[in-house]
């Protein structure tokens, strides 16, 4: 494994890791609010708007990583992937 | 909903995240048949409330192993072109499936799932962990890919993460050690539930008050799992799950042969 793949590890962690403690700490917080006030569910459905948002971020970041790594072949896989999961958030929210 | 019931949701996700993690299996299969079967959900609710437990699990989990290098990120990204296609196929045909069909396929998926978990009970029984990863290359492209849209359908039509197709798979046919297999199917997961959430948050089939505390207690649960699971021998608790995994499947059965699931 190259020193540059290493790096790329590394971030690709960090973004998995951030999106889910953001969304943990949004979901109990909001949990815990809604006890008290019937606004707090709307803190637990940004926790869960987070999580489903992770996925896509963690391909962007590890389509930039490829790139910056100038391995375009796997950057153009990343873009597929990415593009059919938008193709599924736009007809979700048609349907 | 009632504070009683909120932390009883927290407690299956703790336990199906924790449980999960610690059997490098995906907890997601015990979640939807309690869902159905105990809570009343219809079936595709029970569905699109587990696709966000799966997705937890797979973000908290495989942060830690593509920190421990153990992931393949390319094998993965590229194996995802063929799960979101077929995640996005079965989400939107999920729609058209009635309930009791998709009853009928979760408690065959169910039975499956067990005997899998038996035959890895019994291959972990005296297994060494392999502390080094050997070098490989993975071979056979079309094969991975074509039961890679295949694990994306189940996980689009049934909730699941598809690890029992995929990482088989990537073991005999692409020649991945299991450690690397396993891990990077659990790192597809993620992207592959998203995908087909979408679909079922978009037809509100994605009840938020269900899914919030399921999926603290999953987080909670998987981040912990995945923490001690390199000190514990997986084998009692995979049998656990194939005893749980076995006890849902009945149930499912008895509720369909009794009329249930309309």
């Amino acid at each position: 494994m190259s020193r540059q793949d290493v790096a790329a590890d590394r971030v690709l962690s960090l973004t998995l890791k951030f999106g889910a403690y953001t969304a943990f700490a949004l979901i109990v917080v909001g949990l815990v609010l809604q006890l008290a006030a019937p606004w707090g569910i709307k803190v637990t459905a940004a926790g869960l708007v987070v999580l489903l948002a992770t996925p896509v971020l963690r391909i962007i970041v590890a389509c930039l990583q490829f790139l910056r790594e100038r391995d375009f072949k796997y950057a153009l896989v990343s873009f597929g992937v990415l593009a059919i999961v938008v193709l599924a958030y736009v007809l979700g929210i048609q349907s | 909903m009632t504070l009683a019931a909120m932390l009883l949701l927290v407690a299956i996700g703790f336990c199906a995240g924790g449980f999960g993690a610690l059997a490098g299996v995906g907890g997601g299969i015990i979640v939807t048949p309690l869902l159905a079967i105990y809570f009343g959900l219809p079936m595709h609710q029970a569905i699109g409330v587990t696709l966000l437990c799966v997705i937890a699990t797979s973000t908290a989990t495989s942060s830690m192993y593509v920190e421990r290098h153990v992931t393949d990120v390319r094998l993965g990204m590229t194996l995802e072109l063929a799960t979101t296609v077929g995640a996005l196929i079965a989400a939107l045909v999920a729609h058209h499936i009635n309930r009791r069909t998709l009853a009928v396929l979760f408690a065959c998926f169910l039975l499956y799932s067990a005997g899998s978990m038996i035959k890895k009970a019994w291959g972990s029984r005296n297994e060494k962990r392999e502390e080094v990863i050997p070098d490989y290359t993975p071979q056979n492209y079309p094969i991975g890919l074509g039961a890679s849209l295949i694990a994306g359908g189940f996980s689009g039509l049934l909730g699941i993460g598809g690890g029992p197709i995929k990482v088989p798979v990537m073991l005999l046919f692409m020649k991945v050690p299991l450690r690397v297999a396993a891990a990077t199917s659990n790192f597809m997961i993620g992207v592959t539930a998203a995908t087909s959430a979408y679909v079922y948050w978009g037809r509100g089939d994605v009840r938020v008050d269900i899914a919030a505390p399921l999926v603290a207690g999953v987080f909670a649960g998987s981040l912990l799992g995945a923490r001690i699971s390199p000190k514990i021998r997986s084998f009692y608790i995979l049998m656990l799950l194939v005893g749980i995994a076995g006890w849902l499947a009945i149930e499912m059965i008895y509720k369909l042969l009794t009329g249930g699931f309309q």
